[in-house]
């Protein structure tokens, strides 16, 4: 055993009783500051404005030539000038880069030059609580598990400096206790994770104002080409009667998965577009939340439980198959089947979806929807209008009607590419009789003019078509790349009715998804050269993929979408029935149990330090003498063998060179300087010859 | 780390704002639970009996850090913010385990105060120790603060096997002292929390008076007469003086001019025609000054010098009375005499003697 023995340094100080506050920050404390600025900092950059990210970067040079000694403080008069204009600033551009942006920018600023003129322990706390704020904010846009695990370093980091306040040791030691502190935190944080309510949003916050991803809600002709150079994710669902399935196998056939986004109902010759009417029912939708009543539903039987995990689009709109409806809080049923999020999907967010695929939508159609969805732009494509003539002469039914229209596309040497010609001012003519060539967009778009000019409601809806199912988790993922539209056409006694025109033509892209009827060198890959989608051709690389997507999944699941109902389904599955003083037990249990876990590691059960082995054993044999009448009192170790020699030698001579041979080791290993190999010697001889003298006496 | 530039400034004692909002009553009951639960004891180990633990204001600051957190976390429906505030909490659930473990097992001795006088700074000397395990760097104390009540602080950044430390004391009138409870603190780990303790080490301290610089006065005594003081002033070679000349050693200190020692001007012997001294005393009627206290200073500031120059001498306070010796154990009994001397007997000093008497019973009333 042997001590450092470390001279302790004292402090006092004149003008302050008792607190610390006017004491001199520690260089390890500006190191640690240093550490923490980039940290908590750069996960920001996406959402600092330029000068932003300048100011930030001139003081934390600054503040590296402070901690090298190079320069002094600023001035306060320059700081707070700076401050003062950064606000005003900030202030202007408000509107123009969004509230919460400005609030970012703003509390970037704030951290930064509260870092630069930091002169005493409160600057540094302040600038640590900040610093977790920042934290959260990072958190906003990064919801990945590697990212959590990313921000909870920074937070152990940010932690870092106030342990260097109050522990003068190297910096190594700091973070290692840093580490302790924040994993030892864990198990309890987790509990209360489960446990702790989850309340719905008390008020309206300002979100993030970034470029929208994703459908939009105006569609030209070309658009939906442009999504399907991209590889990104849009949304996964789980359905729950898939997930404890053992088989593994995609169980609803690619064909059924039209996921609704928007429906366009307004087309001015150009551009499809929502009509004004379901513009104003989505802006009405927060005051007015009136959900819609499953009482239309028919068939319940073929309900679809699932939940869906909607990557950021910055938008509004939410995706479900066929009539869905969704009890997630912040998340309306809307007047022409969709669902709508009350707030902008400015992060990943999840929430659960009933869909009746067998249901008739609408059956009754009130006479504005009728209007609109017959309305066409004036004088615009004759030839098509001729051509809805001749089918509503040729066919009086309008379900046969629109299954000739159906069977035109495919009887006509009609094309699928993603890349069509141009077309001229009268979009639907050029289509259908001089190109004869596109995609979804298009030929939905025909289909839904020819119906209306024939006088069947009809419209566009867009949304994405298919997914990729993972066997490992039993989800589909659905890609940007999977961007679709069709046509919704209205039938007496049948309500709205899907007909999907690409399906006549394309029927690989329907039947098997996009991947059966396109490359992705051709397509999603074109413009994205380092996706993981690339390895989906090598088979264990793909299979690594899919292994690593839906350890993502179940995080998005179980973490991100940890809402009531999990909560609740995790609370019965540990306590059974819930109640609250179920719960209040369970806090008190798992309270106390990690209190004492912590306290075990912490030491505290550890105060009187634990007698070293080798004084132990040779004070058993010390007791055993002293049983036999040698007592050793305040005897040396040295003497007290040369008077155990003496006494025992002339009867047990082997015990008394044992004890000679012990007592000479034990001496050794207390009192010489010894190399670690000798320690080790010394020991291993010592104990032999306690087991010996153990056996003796 | 800066060293306190001026030794002798007095530190004026600041006491806490809501300190005057707390009844005296209170105060005083709050003192006699704290002499219950942690009795005064020269040796003091802080254990969970011993040791209050509550939040900072920077602990008080993460709350509301939490709660803000949550509030994020619950308006943008973001289960990892929301995570985030309860990591947050739950580490202040650790830290409260952590602070206790840096106190806990803390062992404090009160070492023999160097000698004061009044109007100076004091210094009461701690030993700590800790009886913990050195193989675990986080398990030694860190960031001991340690301050009598209202008084300036010590911080020892980390207690190792032993450590000494002297908590200080802003000047007090003279007389018998008693410093009150010493409190230890700490904000380890995170500052969230402050982990403290009142340790009374009984500490007993008597403040001599304050040395006033005079000239040696002593009064001498009439050798057939020994039980009455001769109030004659002995004139120092009035007849047989002739002059002063430089100290040799192994000169009898009996004749070395002390005052002009004490002027400055060096050691020099008095040539007397008969060079025989005599013994000598100290009286306090004999001292010449506006008051007591000045009189006590001034008889303060003699007993040194006659002990320095290991000078036979007597006090006489009054009635009390120390026989003529020399020597440190004589100075220090002769110091305390004075330090005790109680002035009620005669006419009551304005200044010092309510300020006296508060602080020997300031165990009491500390909060």
């Amino acid at each position: 055993m042997r001590f450092k023995k470390s001279a302790p340094q004292t402090t006092s100080s004149n003008d302050s009783f008792n607190d610390d506050f006017n004491e001199n920050i520690s260089r390890n404390t500006l190191f640690w500051l240093l550490l923490t600025n980039v940290l908590v900092l750069s996960p920001l950059y996406q959402d600092a404005t330029l000068w932003s990210i300048g100011i930030c970067a001139i003081c934390f040079v600054w503040r590296v030539g402070i901690y090298l000694g190079k320069v002094a403080a600023p001035p306060k008069l320059l700081v707070t000038s700076l401050a003062i204009g950064a606000a005003a600033t900030l202030a202007l551009v408000a509107k123009e880069i969004g509230m919460l942006n400005a609030l970012v920018n703003l509390l970037l600023l704030g951290y930064a030059l509260k870092y630069i003129e930091m002169r005493q322990i409160r600057d540094v706390k302040v600038v640590v609580l900040v610093g977790y704020f920042l934290i959260a904010f990072a958190l906003l846009e990064r919801q990945g598990m590697l990212d959590a695990v990313h921000l909870l370093f920074v937070c152990v980091i940010n932690a870092c400096v106030l342990i260097s306040v109050y522990q003068h040791s190297s910096k190594k030691v700091n973070l290692s206790f840093g580490f302790k502190v924040f994993l030892q935190s864990l198990p309890l944080a987790l509990l209360l994770f489960v446990v702790f309510p989850r309340l719905p949003p008390l008020w309206l916050a300002p979100s993030m104002k970034n470029a929208t991803t994703g459908i939009s809600d105006e569609i030209s002709l070309g658009d939906i080409s442009k999504l399907t150079r991209s590889p990104s994710l849009a949304f996964r669902v789980g359905f729950d009667n898939e997930v404890n399935n053992t088989t593994k196998q995609q169980l609803i056939a690619n064909e059924q998965l039209y996921w609704r986004a928007l429906v366009m109902e307004s087309y001015d010759g150009q551009t499809w577009k929502q009509a004004n009417l379901r513009k104003n029912e989505q802006r009405s939708a927060y005051g007015n939340r009136s959900q819609r009543h499953d009482s239309q539903v028919v068939d319940k039987s073929s309900a679809l439980n699932y939940q869906v995990i909607t990557e950021p689009t910055y938008q509004k709109w939410l995706f479900g198959l066929d009539q869905s409806f969704s009890e997630t809080e912040q998340v309306v049923e809307l007047a022409d089947l969709r669902l709508f999020s009350l707030r902008n999907i400015d992060q990943r967010f999840s929430y659960r979806v009933t869909s009746f695929p067998n249901s008739s939508l609408e059956e009754q159609l009130p006479p504005l929807t009728k209007r609109i969805n017959l309305s066409l732009p004036k004088d615009t494509n004759p030839k098509a209008h001729a051509l809805a003539q001749q089918f509503a002469t040729d066919y009086p039914i309008p379900r046969d009607r629109i299954a000739a229209m159906m069977r035109y596309f495919n009887q006509q040497s009609f094309y699928y590419t993603l890349s069509p010609p141009a077309i001229g001012s009268n979009q639907v003519d050029d289509f259908l009789f001089e190109n004869q060539a596109g995609f979804c967009s298009h030929y939905a778009s025909a289909l839904v003019f020819m119906a209306r000019s024939s006088g069947i409601p009809a419209r566009m809806v867009a949304g994405y078509q298919g997914g990729e199912y993972n066997p490992k988790a039993g989800y589909y993922s659905v890609y940007q790349y999977m961007a679709h539209a069709w046509t919704e056409v209205w039938l007496e006694g049948l309500g709205w009715v899907r007909f999907d025109p690409t399906a006549m033509i394309a029927p690989d892209r329907i039947l098997d998804g996009f991947d059966a009827m396109f490359t992705g060198e051709d397509s999603y890959l074109q413009d994205s050269p380092f996706t993981s989608l690339r390895v989906k051709e090598i088979p264990w690389l793909n299979d690594i993929r899919l292994q690593l997507a839906s350890l993502d999944f179940y995080w998005s699941v179980w973490v991100l979408g940890f809402d009531e109902e999990r909560q609740l389904q995790v609370l019965s599955e540990l306590l059974g029935e819930v109640n609250t003083s179920k719960i209040i037990i369970l806090m008190i249990i798992s309270f106390s149990i990690i209190a004492l876990v912590i306290a075990y590691y912490a030491g505290v059960f550890n105060l009187s330090p634990k007698q070293d082995p080798i004084i132990k054993r040779y004070n058993l044999i010390c007791n055993k003498l002293a049983n036999k009448g040698y007592q050793r009192e305040t005897m040396p170790p040295q003497a007290f063998a040369t008077f155990i020699h003496q006494a025992v030698h002339q009867e047990q001579p082997q015990l008394a060179a044992d004890f000679d041979k012990m007592t000479e080791h034990f001496i050794a290993l207390q009192y010489q300087p010894l190399s670690d190999k000798q320690i080790e010697q010394h020991q291993t001889l010592f104990k032999r010859y306690f087991r010996k003298v153990k056996m003796g006496l | 780390m800066k060293s306190s530039a001026d030794p002798q400034a007095h530190y004026r004692p600041k006491p806490k704002w809501y300190s005057r909002f707390i009844p005296k009553r209170i105060k005083q009951r709050w003192g006699r639970w704290l002499n219950k639960r942690i009795p005064p004891n020269k040796l003091v180990t802080l254990t969970h009996k011993s040791i209050f633990i509550l939040p900072s204001g920077f602990g008080l600051a993460w709350f509301v850090l939490i709660g803000v957190l949550y509030l994020f976390g619950t308006n943008y429906q973001n289960n990892l913010v929301i995570g985030l505030s309860l990591l947050l909490a739950s580490v202040l659930h650790t830290c409260i385990i952590y602070s206790y473990k840096n106190l806990a097992g803390l062992t404090l001795t009160s070492q023999v105060p160097p000698e004061t006088h009044a109007n100076q700074n004091m210094a009461f000397p701690v030993s700590l120790s800790s009886k913990i395990n050195k193989n675990n760097s986080h398990t030694s104390h860190q960031q001991i603060c340690l301050n009598f009540a209202e008084q300036r602080h010590i911080r020892l950044t980390e207690v190792g096997e032993s450590t000494h430390a002297t908590i200080a004391f802003s000047p007090q009138a003279r007389g018998e002292f008693n410093p009150g409870r010493i409190q230890v603190s700490s904000n380890f780990p995170l500052g969230l929390f402050r982990a403290w303790s009142y340790v009374d080490l009984d500490i007993n301290h008597i403040i001599y008076a304050e040395p006033l610089n005079t000239q040696v006065s002593l009064t001498s005594l009439d050798d057939d007469n020994t039980s009455e003081f001769d109030h004659g002033k002995l004139q120092p070679g009035v007849d047989d003086y002739k002059g002063l000349k430089t100290y040799v050693e192994g000169e009898s200190l009996k004749q070395v001019a002390w005052k002009q020692w004490a002027q400055g001007r060096g050691m020099l012997t008095k040539e007397f025609a008969q060079p025989e001294g005599k013994p000598v005393w100290l009286s306090l009627d004999d001292t010449q000054g506006t008051n007591i206290e000045q009189k006590l200073s001034k008889l303060a500031w003699q007993v040194n010098a006659l002990s320095q120059s290991q000078q036979i001498f007597g006090l006489a306070l009054h009635q009390d009375v120390i026989e003529q010796d020399s020597g440190e154990a004589h100075r220090k009994q002769c110091q305390q005499l004075i330090a005790l001397f109680v002035k009620s007997k005669f006419a009551k000093p304005k200044h010092s003697h309510s300020k006296n008497s508060k602080s020997n019973d300031r165990g009491a009333d500390e909060i």
